[in-house]
């Protein structure tokens, strides 16, 4: 009876908002993510971001007048079964993607694009080559790259008094891409980087690399573990007595999910911060507000990042007035839009690269809660690094 | 270098401490059980959430005694019902078990990665060679030798131990001549799972909890079994103690081969000696 009831409220409600959108197609977005697997928290963040987008889209009537029907795929976190997903989405008619979460899921993806006649722009992956060498006419990045990342740690560095530093790493295309560009920004700006240290993904114990990275005695340490390995290395190097005397910081420790897996531990850990509930501008605490309305508490970095790419292809079917591909691809390379939280963003043509702010921050108790709080923030022209030479559309 | 030494010493009395419960099932009742991960992560999050109201020490006697009576009815619902059968299906089944619990943990704790804090007496660090220590590693040093020594003085010196090694090595013959064996049995599977989650409960403050953490060290722990010999004790502690320090010393001199090198090891000693280690011997 009530169920019923509260379906015939939403029906009607519907109905109301929806007359004029009755005439044009309805704006379909595929997200093949991470369901399962090993990132499965990272993909129920992108899952919630694309969600929250386009129900804020519906209650306003819809994108330029059509309604947004978001659909779900199984990566498991894997290529192979990320490709598939993505395929059998694009088949049911959902031909604009989004909300990978490896970077290796989002190549796989952005190869097929063409033949399938659709478009993905990423929310997470970080990997450099999707806007390097295998950039394409379809593929498109509104999240920051591994070269952003590192475009705004290296003036930073510079200003720091630590001489002597030692990154630890994942030992795969991340953490090893991650690792080789912190040791050029570091050699740029005169610092010396003693030792690189490679753990395979999944380590359980660290204390022998706790150890190597103790005998080398560093002032700092450049970490580059995500997820469960990230809290693993935190937790034992705590015990240890690494962390907390020498200076930490990561490209993915200061997220929620982590922060929430490590506790105390990771009280005054640095790291890049893409986004964060703490940001102090009046966009951003209005979308926070709304978010929480929604969800009870507040939006997580990948929420957020996967909000921004559901917006950006927002304003591209908006200014192509179309939900074809093709023509959506077009409007894209030159879309700009603003983001509650980073202000006016836009899309640079020449990679597919949107351009928009970064921040570093460290995780500080904040009304009792740890969360990333942010210390420098890094304006768009110095966020950017140049398009690279490898991206030949 | 002493340091690191000590670093396998750790790692090696955890595996011990997991391994010996399936060594010992296996020697009595010839099960390869590969929901031992499964008990392992189970014993970890009983005890993280008895710890969250109680406290540590009473987490780890919680997830002992809640996993000791889900071990006596796993050996009367799952492993007498199947003794008589090919040991494959016992094997497949306790894969379907391990994939269940690997379920409920997911729908009642859910799919973060939760910490579990060392007890705070242990929660200090020692001067040790030149640098510091943790003294809960030393704890889980301690842990390992306790759990060989009372196995070791257990089957040896306790009339329930000879019942064991006489079931383990004719279940038969050791019926005929008066010893209950199922009721052995249970005994045995009930210690073994117990074993299982107090190692989840004392490797969480080092491992933090996930649901498949069982699976992550269930490789490690097969690989001191069948090294060690199928269902030998001794054999067990000396591959886990050479598992430890490998894993350690991989890490500091062939970082490329970390991963690869338990499984040489494995395919070395098992060229060598088929039967393992110690071959059959309990």
């Amino acid at each position: 009876m009530r169920k019923s009831k509260i379906l015939l409220t939403v029906l009607a409600a519907g109905l109301a908002a929806s007359s004029p959108a009755l005439a044009k197609d309805p704006l379909r977005i595929g997200v093949p993510t991470s369901l399962t697997g090993p990132y499965v928290e990272l993909g129920e963040e992108a899952k919630r971001g694309a969600l929250f987008a386009a129900a804020e889209a519906n209650a306003k009537g819809g994108v330029a007048g059509r309604q947004v029907i978001v659909e779900f795929g199984d990566t498991e976190g894997n290529p192979e079964v990320g490709r598939r997903a993505a395929e059998k989405l694009v088949h049911s008619g959902f031909k604009l993607l989004t909300g990978s979460i490896s970077s290796a899921v989002g190549l796989a993806i952005g190869a097929q694009l063409e033949k399938w006649d659709a478009l993905y722009i990423s929310s997470i992956n970080k990997s450099n080559r999707l806007t390097a060498e295998s950039c394409n006419p379809r593929m498109f990045r509104a999240n920051h790259s591994d070269a952003m990342d590192m475009a705004a740690v290296r003036p930073w560095l510079k200003t720091r008094g630590e001489q002597d530093w030692v990154v630890i790493a994942a030992d795969y295309a991340w953490g090893r891409d991650s690792a080789q560009e912190f040791a050029a920004a570091a050699a740029a700006v005169g610092k010396n980087v003693k030792a690189q240290l490679f753990a395979p993904l999944g380590t359980k114990d660290y204390a022998p690399y706790i150890q190597q990275i103790k005998d080398h005695k560093p002032a700092g340490i450049w970490v580059a573990l995500a997820g469960r390995d990230a809290v693993n290395f935190g937790v034992q190097g705590k015990q240890f007595g690494l962390l907390g005397s020498v200076f930490a910081i990561s490209q993915s420790f200061a997220v929620p999910s982590t922060i929430k897996g490590m506790g105390d531990v990771a009280e005054g850990i640095w790291g890049i911060v893409n986004y964060t509930s703490t940001l102090d501008t009046p966009g951003n605490k209005a979308f926070v507000a709304e978010w929480v309305k929604a969800h009870g508490k507040e939006p997580a970095n990948f929420e957020a990042e996967t909000y921004v790419a559901m917006k950006t292809l927002f304003a591209a079917v908006e200014k192509a007035d179309s939900v074809e591909p093709e023509a959506v691809a077009k409007a894209l390379e030159t879309v700009s839009l603003d983001i509650p939280f980073y202000g006016k963003v836009s899309m640079r043509a020449a990679d597919h690269q949107l351009m928009m702010p970064n921040f570093i921050g460290r995780v500080a108790r904040v009304d009792g809660q740890l969360k990333p709080v942010v210390e420098v923030t890094v304006p768009t022209e110095q966020a950017m690094a140049p398009p690279s030479p490898a991206c030949k559309m | 270098m002493a340091i690191q030494v000590l670093n396998g010493l750790v790692y090696g009395a955890l595996l011990f401490a997991l391994a010996s419960g399936l060594a010992l099932m296996f020697g009595l009742r010839r099960i390869v059980n590969f929901a031992h991960g499964a008990l392992y992560m189970l014993g970890a999050y009983v005890g993280y959430t008895a710890s969250l109201q109680f406290g540590f020490w009473a987490g780890l006697a919680v997830a002992g005694l809640v996993l000791a009576a889900l071990g006596v009815v796993l050996d009367k619902a799952v492993f007498r019902p199947l003794q008589h059968r090919d040991p494959l299906t016992t094997l497949l089944v306790t894969f379907g078990l391990a994939l269940i619990a690997e379920d409920l943990v997911l729908s009642v704790w859910g799919n973060d990665t939760m910490s579990f804090a060392e007890p705070q007496q242990l929660a200090h660090t020692l001067s040790l060679f030149e640098t510091t220590f943790p003294i809960y590693r030393l704890a889980i040093v301690g842990f390992g030798a306790a759990v060989a020594i009372g196995l070791v003085l257990w089957l040896r010196f306790s009339r329930v131990g000879l019942f064991v090694r006489a079931a383990s090595h004719d279940p038969v013959i050791a019926a005929v001549q008066g010893v209950d064996t199922d009721r052995v049995s249970a005994l045995v599977v009930a210690v073994s799972a117990a074993l299982a989650g107090m190692s989840g409960v004392v490797a969480a403050p080092l491992m933090s909890l996930a649901p498949s953490m069982g699976a992550d060290i269930l490789v490690d722990s097969f690989i001191v079994v069948v090294v060690g010999g199928l269902g030998s004790l001794g054999g067990a502690f000396i591959t886990a103690m050479l598992l430890g320090q490998i894993n350690v010393l991989g890490v500091v001199f062939m970082p490329e081969l970390t991963s690869l090198l338990p499984f040489l090891l494995m395919i070395g000693i098992l060229l060598w000696k088929p039967t393992g280690l110690a071959g059959a011997r309990l």
